[in-house]
């Protein structure tokens, strides 16, 4: 049990996470205004523990479980960061509709739990175990808008994939097992790469590489179902759009740099061995999400839909630098999953901001005339639409640019080529939402709301106006949330002017 | 010595069975109905809260076995183990989930 | 033919009637209970795997409380099974095909050389003193224990979820407490009225 101190973050996690969770017990104000702030103090807390790590030499702990490297401590703060901002945003969305028990924020924090588990994972089992936690939260924390059925079928579909996603993550995960003996990623490795040295000399060295390909494909499999890559990607626009969108902002943002962790744990920690193996599959996955979420994008007339389209394609990019194979193409898609996760918290966090006064901005034309409405919140969906465009100066601009560099430098120019022309037709849809803001009115009052949400109205009247939900008034923002929105904004273009203070521990991360 | 106690029962015991009592007795339901009635969802957080305790009992076995041979850390875990389960306890107890009508 | 291959054989045969049962019977109270005796079944065939822990606990968990809930949940949702049914014939065609490929698939890879299970020697029978679950809890609580704890908190999880879901406090519902039922005293309840005799 040595080195347990390296794991400080995660136990201060699991120590807060109780403490809040007992704390909220007895708690009797509907508003959650103690169970709230305690979370963010965890989390902000959690975020300096974290860190403090940032440039620490590597280190295992619990026997090689876990794992203390330069990718995971950058990673973490990422996440803490994103899930920090995203309860800012959530907390009067979930107000109004009385899903703000203590649970949303215990299962939130839970979820940020698994994902910590799992970024800094050097395991099979402890990658397996930290996606469990982080699933069943969301799955639970979908279902938790009990009055709407949206949610409940949500819900459904989720879990239900979700839990054969899983199944087939473990089964990949046993074959590897049972081809190498070992649930250690340094160990596998040392095997199979050992076993295809061996070549076809002796039946054992064939056997272990035949089972480790065999594990393989449905680690892939796990992998792409969980990512939401093309053809996996079925529950994506489906749980988005019936999730309430705070859990979609959840859902969208953190647990899409877990994942990218897994991959890296699972295909190149544990397996680089069979990178030509993976580097086909990965290689259709991705032209194939490229290709399905840019233009099935374009018929969405609701937005959380485009957004989940958008993901898809998003997904796609990110996958396009694990396929380079090389560290330049591993710290693209690094760079990629990060920013990609702080510029869609932006977007959803204005969605969220429409939706206050018990209005559910989930249709397109929401967006109409917000530049006349709020013009803040106009600025912040632009520069987050732009940069998931890919438009210079912003984030997303460079971030495609090193994916494509380093999938050119591994000799990949049609894959290249399929993402270039896809992020030009997926600039379209973009630019639509934009034009909404920008050029066009707002829609009048009369035009019948989408989905009222008519339970308890009586807020403390330190920042919202109660007033019946209006489309074309101007919309009121807490002070925190707007600041909260200006950063996220401000941080799209300013990493897009100097993408090098996010690449450097990229960089770092993969040498 | 059970099968002569029933026995002796049988015989010296009083005996007046009407319908009523010979009716099968089941806790909260009525004995005669469809069998494919609707249960309350109560029913099913008592059964996976069971679950959840019952997995916990296949972890407590192992360790009690090999009690003698695993280091301290390893009972200060189980304590840990222990301690987080008793917080879903008092989470389940406080919100009433254990309670009846 | 050994009377341990003659016992995994009957074993398995009655697993796979029963796994083919579950998918097939219209019932799905009858589908939960062939489930039970494929879970059964498999734990019987652990047990001849020599892995007597994992084989009671398949029994005790699965089929004691898993099944359980399967059972609650079957009757929960009051179900019509027509429209279950309905669409069966039409997918049948699509469905047998995409199993008769997975078949072929699946002897293409196992009669390959590599598969062939004689190629590894049978591992030999443990000894009598051998406890798996003695293997197992040495193992878990050694160089698991991170995993251990990971599962404690899917553990509160799934219990703060299942809570949050499903509880729902109706305002007509009676609760009984205990502790009021205890300590209640005579006088609350009995009052003696002293009144004149009378007669008729």
């Amino acid at each position: 049990m040595n080195n347990l101190h390296v794991a400080t973050p995660e136990i201060f996690l699991l120590v807060a996470v109780c403490t809040v969770l007992v704390v909220d017990l007895f708690q009797t104000d509907k508003r959650r205004v103690v169970t709230y702030w305690l979370s963010q103090a965890t989390l902000v807390i959690t975020l300096a523990l974290c860190f403090g790590q940032l440039g620490d030499e590597p280190v295992t702990a619990f026997n090689g479980a876990y794992t203390m490297d330069s990718m995971s401590a950058t990673l973490k703060c990422w996440i803490l960061g994103i899930a920090l901002l995203g309860f800012l945003y959530s907390r009067d969305y979930i107000g109004e509709r009385d899903i703000q028990n203590g649970e949303y924020y215990v299962l939130g924090l839970f979820g940020v739990g698994g994902m910590m588990i799992m970024v800094s994972a050097n395991n099979m089992l402890s990658i397996y175990l930290g996606l469990e936690l982080l699933a069943l939260s969301l799955y639970a924390m979908v279902a938790l808008y009990r009055t709407s059925s949206r949610a409940a079928e949500a819900a459904m579909k989720y879990f239900v994939l979700g839990a054969l996603a899983s199944g087939m993550l473990l089964y990949g995960m046993s074959m590897v097992y049972g081809a190498t003996g070992s649930l250690d990623l340094a160990t596998i490795n040392n095997i199979i790469a050992s076993a295809v040295e061996g070549g076809s000399d002796s039946d054992e060295s064939v056997y272990r590489s035949l089972g480790a390909r065999f594990g393989l494909t449905f680690i892939i499999v796990g992998v792409a179902f969980k990512l939401g890559a093309v053809p996996f990607h079925m529950w994506l626009p489906d749980v988005y759009e019936g999730a309430p969108t705070s859990v979609t902002l959840y859902i969208a943002t953190a647990p899409k740099i877990a994942a990218f962790a897994m991959v890296i744990r699972l295909l190149v920690d544990a397996l680089p061995t069979l990178h030509s193996d993976w580097q086909q599959m990965l290689a259709i996955l991705a032209a194939l999400s490229l290709i399905v979420g840019n233009l099935v994008a374009i018929a969405q007339s609701n937005i959380k839909r485009m957004l989940a389209y958008s993901t898809i394609s998003h997904v796609g990019f990110l996958l396009l630098g694990i396929v380079a194979g090389t560290a330049e193409g591993y710290s693209a898609a690094m760079f990629y999953a990060v920013t990609y996760a702080f510029t869609t918290l932006a977007a959803f966090g204005v969605l969220l901001a429409i939706s206050a006064n018990g209005y559910e901005a989930d249709e397109l034309v929401s967006l109409s005339g917000l530049a006349r409405r709020k013009p803040l919140l106009a600025m912040v969906m632009m520069l987050s639409l732009i940069s998931l465009a890919g438009v210079p100066p912003l984030v997303g601009f460079y971030a495609k640019l090193s994916v494509l560099k380093a999938v050119i430098g591994a000799d990949f120019l049609w894959l290249a080529v399929v993402g270039v022309i896809m992020s030009v037709i997926g600039a379209f849809y973009y630019l639509r939402a934009i034009k909404l803001m920008y050029f066009d009115e707002p829609i009048a009052d009369t035009v019948e709301v989408s989905e009222t949400v008519g339970t308890d109205t009586t807020k403390d009247n330190e920042a919202i106006v109660t007033s019946a939900p209006s489309l074309s008034g101007p919309i009121a923002v807490r002070g925190d949330v707007g600041l909260g929105l200006a950063i996220n904004g401000a941080a799209v273009i300013l990493f897009g002017i100097f993408p090098g203070l996010i690449m450097a521990a990229c960089i770092r991360a993969f040498t | 010595m059970g099968g002569a106690l029933i026995t002796a029962g049988r015989f010296i015991g009083p005996s007046n069975p009407n319908a009523e009592k010979n009716s099968p007795y089941e806790c909260g339901f009525e004995a005669f109905e469809d069998a494919r009635m609707k249960f309350d969802v109560r029913y099913y957080l008592v059964a996976i809260l069971f679950i959840i305790f019952d997995l916990e009992i296949a972890f407590l076995v192992p360790w009690a076995v090999v009690l003698d041979s695993i280091s301290p850390a390893a009972f200060g875990a189980m304590a840990l183990f222990l301690f987080i389960l008793v917080i879903g306890f008092i989470y389940e107890w406080k919100k009433g989930a254990l309670e009846w009508e | 033919m050994t009377f341990q291959l003659f016992v995994f054989y009957v074993l398995a045969a009655i697993l796979v009637f029963a796994a083919g049962r579950v998918i097939t019977v219209r019932n799905p109270v009858y589908a939960a209970l062939f489930l039970v005796l494929a879970f059964f079944t498999s734990a019987g065939i652990w047990m001849l795997l020599e892995a007597e822990f994992l084989s009671i606990t398949l029994v005790l968990v699965y089929v004691g409380a898993v099944m359980v809930l399967f059972l609650f949940v079957v009757m929960m949702l009051d179900l019509n099974i027509a429209p279950l049914r309905e669409g069966f014939m039409q997918y049948l065609p699509v469905g047998i095909l995409v199993g008769l490929i997975m078949v072929i698939e699946m002897i293409f890879l196992i009669t390959q050389r590599y598969f062939k299970a004689d190629n590894y020697p049978i591992p030999p029978p443990s000894d009598a003193g051998y406890s798996n679950t003695e293997a197992l809890g040495l193992l878990l609580y050694s160089e698991y224990l991170y995993q251990f704890e990971i599962a404690a908190v899917i553990l509160l999880v799934a219990i703060v979820a299942a809570i949050a879901l499903t509880m729902r406090k109706r305002p007509e519902t009676r609760y009984q407490k205990p502790a009021e039922q205890i300590n209640v005293k005579k006088e609350d309840r009995l009052r003696v009225v002293s009144m004149n005799s009378e007669k008729d």
